[in-house]
């Protein structure tokens, strides 16, 4: 008599990730990581990354020695992106299969218009603790954000309050989002990956009502009355 | 309709024991049959403040486990009869209360309380989201300070989130008892004032209690703050929350620091 | 100079450190759990006789500094069945 065996069952998933890109060179990156944490130290907390290492040129040795580097900073490795498969071995991370890597049998066609976008509203204030992540557009929050709360939206992000948490706008590689508070307290703000520290926003421009938007690689900041 | 209540705030030390007693007191005092509940299994406190660590026999983790009845843990208040107090247990650890143990006790004490008040511990842990799981209306209590604001800001936020009136898509009532409020240090502009914290936290305001030494007599000699010394400051404070609890309109006034002088030259008992 | 004695109010810290002293003396003699075996041993020796209701058990007691009190309420129906005889 055979007894039932229980099913191993797998399904797919799909989940948001932050994709860091180390820049030649390493250890000036490096160096500018440590900065960031010095200022931060809470910044990674929680948080698993990507690194994408496409077109960086690395051997299996320096590929390591990246990944121990960044371990020692306590920052945790979900996956890689745009390694050569002699870097890739059992013991690294596993290589990201997605958006990013070019696939010839799946691979949508060029004609296709981009998907629509989609505003998030929330009308209660964001509380601490409290992460918002939306990948299709706007964040609108009538209500401020507090303290320990984060919103990261893929398009711009209007507060109709307070700002006091961590605003990421344009977080999936848009440079044109900007971020709007009706009054500037930030903890951290960043468009496109370029941020700015609370001690960096100049003081004119704290307590106010204000828009911030990416000019290059500097966050550039206008009084709104 | 019984009304379970959750006494929290995030923070430590800001008044959650403390406003526990004085309410459930208050509330009892007029004629409410009040259960007060500690939940902070491990690091008992509730039956200190109410002066009953001596008659403390069986406690929540008694009942949830089934060692005793809820009737045998309960325990009267000598003062007032429609007061009762269920003791945390002071040997256990937060694990040794299940979650299903826990509803079925509060089922339990709404069959024969108008109100059952939950103190829950600091922290945002198991003996704190047990305490605010079951609970109907939400008392958050923080000091003019800006890390008791912060911490009570996540409270409030899992209120909303993970508490069971929640997750079936209730709104669940909360209110604001900022505690410990000093005018003098709030017009010299020391401490945060009540619009700062207002501002910040985004609820309504049950009630404001001034920093007084009352509160450490009353914990010292076991009597909750609104019957040791009913004319202090504090007690009519928390007097007025209690009414603001059962629905009464009562105006508040922010306490100021001329108020406390003047009431001082009047004679020691109404001084805060 | 504390106003408080020339008013005659007790200094309650007085009481504090009485009523810990008491409490913590009992919590750190470590036996928690001696109610609940006294319990289940008294209620044992009487159901070797009677048979009765545990619900209606009542337990009271008060720590003192010397000697505590424990106050034990049973019920036993006039009519409770006797045990037979072993």
């Amino acid at each position: 008599m055979s007894t039932a065996r229980p099913s191993f069952k797998f399904r797919g998933g799909s989940f948001h990730a932050l994709v860091v890109k180390p820049e030649i060179p390493i250890e000036g990156w490096l160096a500018e990581i440590d900065s960031l944490l010095a200022r931060s130290p809470g910044f990674f907390a929680g948080k698993s990354l990507v690194v994408d290492v496409a077109g960086l040129d690395l051997t299996k040795q320096t590929f390591l020695d990246l990944l121990d580097e960044l371990s020692r900073r306590h920052i945790r490795i979900l996956g890689v992106e745009g390694a050569a498969a002699s870097v890739l071995d059992g013991k690294v991370p596993s290589l990201m299969r997605g958006q990013s890597e070019r696939c010839k049998v799946t691979a949508p066609p060029e004609e296709t218009p981009p998907a629509p976008a989609v505003s998030l509203l929330l009308d209660t204030p964001v509380r601490s603790g409290q992460l918002i992540v939306h990948a299709d557009g706007d964040v609108t929050v009538v209500g401020s954000v507090a303290s320990g709360a984060e919103i990261v939206a893929a398009g711009s992000i209007h507060i109709y309050g307070t700002l006091r948490g961590r605003a990421l706008a344009g977080a999936y590689g848009n440079p044109e989002a900007r971020i709007f508070c009706r009054r500037l307290d930030a903890e951290l703000m960043a468009i496109d990956g370029r941020y700015i520290l609370a001690d960096e926003i100049e003081p004119q421009f704290r307590k106010e009502s204000i828009q911030a938007w990416l000019d290059g690689d500097e966050l550039k900041f206008a009084a709104m009355n | 309709m019984a009304q379970v209540v959750v006494v929290t705030s995030g923070k430590g030390g800001v008044g959650k024991t403390t406003s526990t007693a004085a309410l459930g007191a208050a509330l009892a005092s007029a004629g409410e049959r009040v259960a007060v509940v500690d939940f902070d299994v491990g690091l008992r406190n509730l039956d200190l403040v109410m002066g009953a660590e001596r008659r403390v026999v069986f406690d929540l983790v008694h009942v949830v486990q089934g060692t005793a009845r809820l009737s045998q843990a309960l325990i009267r208040d000598k003062r007032i009869e429609t007061l009762f107090l269920l003791a945390a247990s002071q040997t256990r650890d937060k694990d040794a209360l299940s979650d299903e143990g826990v509803e079925r006790v509060i089922q339990e004490l709404r069959q024969s309380f108008d109100w059952i008040i939950c103190d829950s511990p600091a922290g945002i842990e198991r003996g704190a989201s047990l305490a605010m799981r079951f609970a109907d209306l939400a008392v958050v209590v923080a000091n003019p300070e800006v890390s008791s604001v912060r911490d009570s800001d996540r409270i409030i936020g899992l209120l909303d989130s993970t508490t069971d009136k929640a997750k079936r898509g209730e709104q669940l009532e909360k209110s604001l008892l900022l505690t410990r409020y000093e005018p003098g240090r709030v017009d010299r502009g020391e401490m945060l004032g009540v619009d700062d914290v207002l501002e910040i936290l985004c609820i309504p305001l049950l009630g404001i209690i001034p920093e007084s030494k009352e509160v450490l007599h009353a914990s010292n000699v076991g009597q909750p703050v609104t019957l040791n010394n009913p004319a202090s400051a504090p007690a009519r404070a928390y007097a007025d929350a209690a009414r603001r609890l059962q629905g009464e309109q009562i105006p508040l006034t922010v306490p100021s620091e001329k108020a406390t002088l003047f009431s001082k030259l009047l004679g020691r008992r109404a001084a805060a | 100079m504390n106003l408080g004695s020339l008013f005659g109010r007790p200094r309650s810290a007085s009481t504090a450190h009485h009523r810990l002293q008491v409490l913590l003396k009992h919590e750190r003699g470590g036996r928690p759990d001696l109610i609940p075996v006294l319990r289940e041993d008294i209620l044992a020796a009487i159901g070797k006789h009677v048979t009765v209701d545990e619900d209606t058990v009542r337990l009271k007691i008060d720590r003192g500094e010397a000697v505590s009190l424990l106050e034990i309420e049973i019920e036993i129906p006039n009519e409770a069945k006797q045990k037979a005889c072993a």
